[in-house]
């Protein structure tokens, strides 16, 4: 008898997952890699090499006695604790993500917290969940005071960003996104689906998934995971062709005279995304077999890998150009 | 579902299993001042514990039906607090009392080995596993500066400040207990201290919880277990508690030293101690692999574990000190 087995039906998953470049000038080896995931001196990292470079902490544990947000206002209080850990893709984009599942019933009082603890990142409403609205709830955030699943990741990665194996010294500027997401059972017999995909403001991007029942929390995580890491490549890249001068540009009173002077700045602007991100690019590496369909609807609208081939492309013209001596050149390169 | 082709074993998470017995059974936790007191002081204490570790032998026997209770019998010596004599002179001694009394001890224990044991410093990694029940509130923001060192079973009396000149003292608030039952027995436990030259001395019921969870055979390191029973084979034993391994199984036919649940004969002096176990049991966040393993083969076997860990132990009190 597994400890699951007792407690009523999860109904409900939820996690936010927080990603950004590691701020360290070179990407960390699978050693050093292993010596900052550490989170505990008594559990392994797990270290995988295929298909990429990656490593996974144990998880840890924060106990939560609070109320779940929910879109309709209903204040329903639950106890229990979210999961958190933390990963490193290639020694150099760093993820924290948080996550529980909130079951269909719980008891209208609170239980010793031993009871809790075996049940690690299940959270048990006071009497009957409210789905729907705490689904909504939690996607759209809460009022302050109701759980707040993404504080802890953030929680986690201020501890894991002040660690003294990072020199603080990113070799390329980038924002920190969050992927918030949830995750309600499909309908009878059907398989798991994506059902929303919204990019929000402040970096922030919320999922809304359904999953079969006894689909395990952990592999809706890793998809998240997935998503999260492969949408921040994707915003990370945009970025940082948005708003580069390509070209000679335009003459104009603050325009430097030597043209020449203009190659390294665009060279110098794409070289770091060679050097870091280039190769990371890899959907489902990481997804549980059954869950990975559900990349093939972001494949179609809006395309992810379709965008990053096209940026990718972008990027490699523009150095080619740049290798060919301006004085052979018959022509700048425009955008 | 079909096996993968690849496998990568640093990708995976890897915990070792250990043999389990019905129960394990607690026959004393002696300090060095206990043996100072003399044979007679033991031969009182093993004639006190005998009628009650027979109690425990029939209660698992019930529990197990109609299979034979496996049951070990454990015995920890302090030598962490306090260092005394050798265990050349004092382990025969027990022994031979033991058998007196007819309480065959099996496995033996140091205290020491509860803080480290070989090289694995035990008691620092289960530390790492408390967390620490939230008080109502709690929304995943970090937790009100914790009291290093302390643990307690609810919310703190607010730290009273001394009063400003012309400004009233705040009044007066009780501490609470999280799980209580409209009223509240507050405990509040010490779990280490440090000396002034920097080390950490782990106080008593926190290497007493160690204890406990080694006897259920939930510690791991790195997925490896911990505390293994070494079998003594010399004639002897050593003049150094150093030398002595930190776990000896004395009775080589004896049942598995790790049970399904545990149950310890203590004198009365060991009531707050044994609170104190568990309080910090209630908050430490066992390997969650272990517990599956334990779990899974306690059920097979008929005699499911309860699922809280602190569940699984028992005591059995006798007047004395």
């Amino acid at each position: 008898m597994r400890p699951e087995d007792t407690a009523p039906r999860a109904v409900l998953d939820c996690g936010e997952v927080r990603t950004c470049l590691l701020p360290a000038g070179q990407a960390l080896d699978s050693r050093a890699a292993a010596q900052l995931l550490r989170l505990r001196a008594d559990e392994r990292v797990l270290v995988s090499e295929r298909p990429n470079v990656y490593g996974r902490s144990p998880d840890v544990l924060t106990g939560v006695d609070c109320p779940l947000p929910s879109s309709n206002g209903a204040r329903v209080r639950a106890v229990g604790t979210v999961a958190a850990r933390a990963a490193l893709t290639e020694g150099r984009v760093l993820q924290t993500s948080a996550h529980f599942r909130v079951t269909a019933t719980g008891p209208d009082h609170r239980r010793p917290w031993g009871h809790y603890l075996v049940r690690p990142a299940v959270v048990e409403p006071f009497g009957r969940l409210p789905r729907d609205a705490v689904a909504e709830g939690l996607l759209g955030g809460g009022r302050h005071g109701d759980l707040d699943v993404g504080l802890i990741a953030a929680g986690l990665q201020t501890r894991l960003l002040r660690h003294p194996l990072l020199d603080q010294r990113p070799p390329l500027r980038s924002r920190p996104t969050r992927l918030r997401w949830v995750a309600v059972p499909a309908r009878d017999g059907d398989g798991p689906s994506l059902e929303r995909f919204t990019l929000a403001e402040d970096e922030l991007r919320t999922v809304r998934l359904r999953v079969p029942e006894g689909t395990a929390s952990a592999d809706v995580a890793a998809l998240c995971d997935d998503l999260a890491l492969h949408d921040w490549l994707l915003t990370t890249l945009v970025r940082i062709l948005d708003g580069i001068r390509l070209g000679p540009g335009l003459p104009g009173p603050r325009r430097r005279p030597a043209a020449a002077d203009d190659l390294p700045v665009v060279v110098g602007a794409l070289r770091p995304a060679v050097d870091h991100l280039l190769h990371l690019w890899m959907p489902r590496a990481r997804v549980p077999g059954h869950l990975a369909p559900l990349w093939d609807v972001l494949e179609d609208e809006p395309g992810f890998t379709r965008q990053w081939l096209a940026l990718v492309q972008r990027v490699r013209d523009q150095l080619t150009l740049h290798a060919i001596p301006s004085a052979r050149r018959e022509v700048e390169p425009t955008p | 579902m079909t096996e993968a082709v690849f496998r990568e074993t640093t990708a995976e998470p890897r915990t070792q299993s250990v043999p389990l017995a019905h129960l394990s059974l607690e026959l004393g936790h002696l300090y060095m001042e206990d043996f100072e007191a003399g044979p007679g002081h033991l031969r009182r204490h093993l004639a006190r514990v005998r009628p009650w570790a027979e109690a425990a032998r029939a209660a698992a026997a019930d529990r197990a039906g109609t299979t034979r209770p496996r049951v070990s019998t454990c015995f920890l010596i302090d030598d962490y607090f306090t260092r005394f004599s050798s265990p050349a002179e004092l382990v025969p001694l027990l022994l031979a009392e033991a058998d007196r009394a007819g309480l065959p001890v099996d496995y033996l224990a140091r205290e020491s080995g509860c803080a480290v044991a070989g090289k694995v410093p035990v008691a620092e990694a289960v530390a790492g596993r408390i967390v620490e029940e939230p008080p109502p509130g709690s929304y995943g923001n970090r937790p009100a500066a914790a009291e290093t060192g302390w643990l307690a079973n609810g919310v703190r009396s607010p730290t009273a400040r001394a009063p400003q000149a012309m400004r009233k003292a705040a009044a007066w608030q009780p501490p609470t207990e999280t799980a209580a039952r409209r009223h509240s027995v507050f405990l509040d436990v010490e779990l280490w201290d440090d000396t002034p030259d920097g080390q950490r001395v782990w106080s008593c019921p926190f290497l007493a919880a160690v204890w406990q969870l080694a006897r259920l055979g939930l510690l791991r390191h790195q997925g490896d277990a911990v505390l293994e029973p070494h079998p003594h084979t010399d004639s002897g034993f050593p003049d150094d508690w150093d030398e002595l391994p930190a776990l000896i199984r004395l009775n080589p036919r004896a049942a598995p030293f790790a049970a399904y649940r545990t149950c310890s004969v203590l004198p009365n002096r060991f009531l707050p101690v044994e609170h104190a176990v568990r309080v910090i049991l209630d908050q430490t966040d066992v390997d969650p692999e272990a517990l599956r393993q334990v779990a899974e083969r306690s059920a097979r076997e008929g005699v499911p574990v309860p699922p809280s860990v602190a569940d699984r132990i028992s005591y059995l009190f006798y007047e004395g000190s």
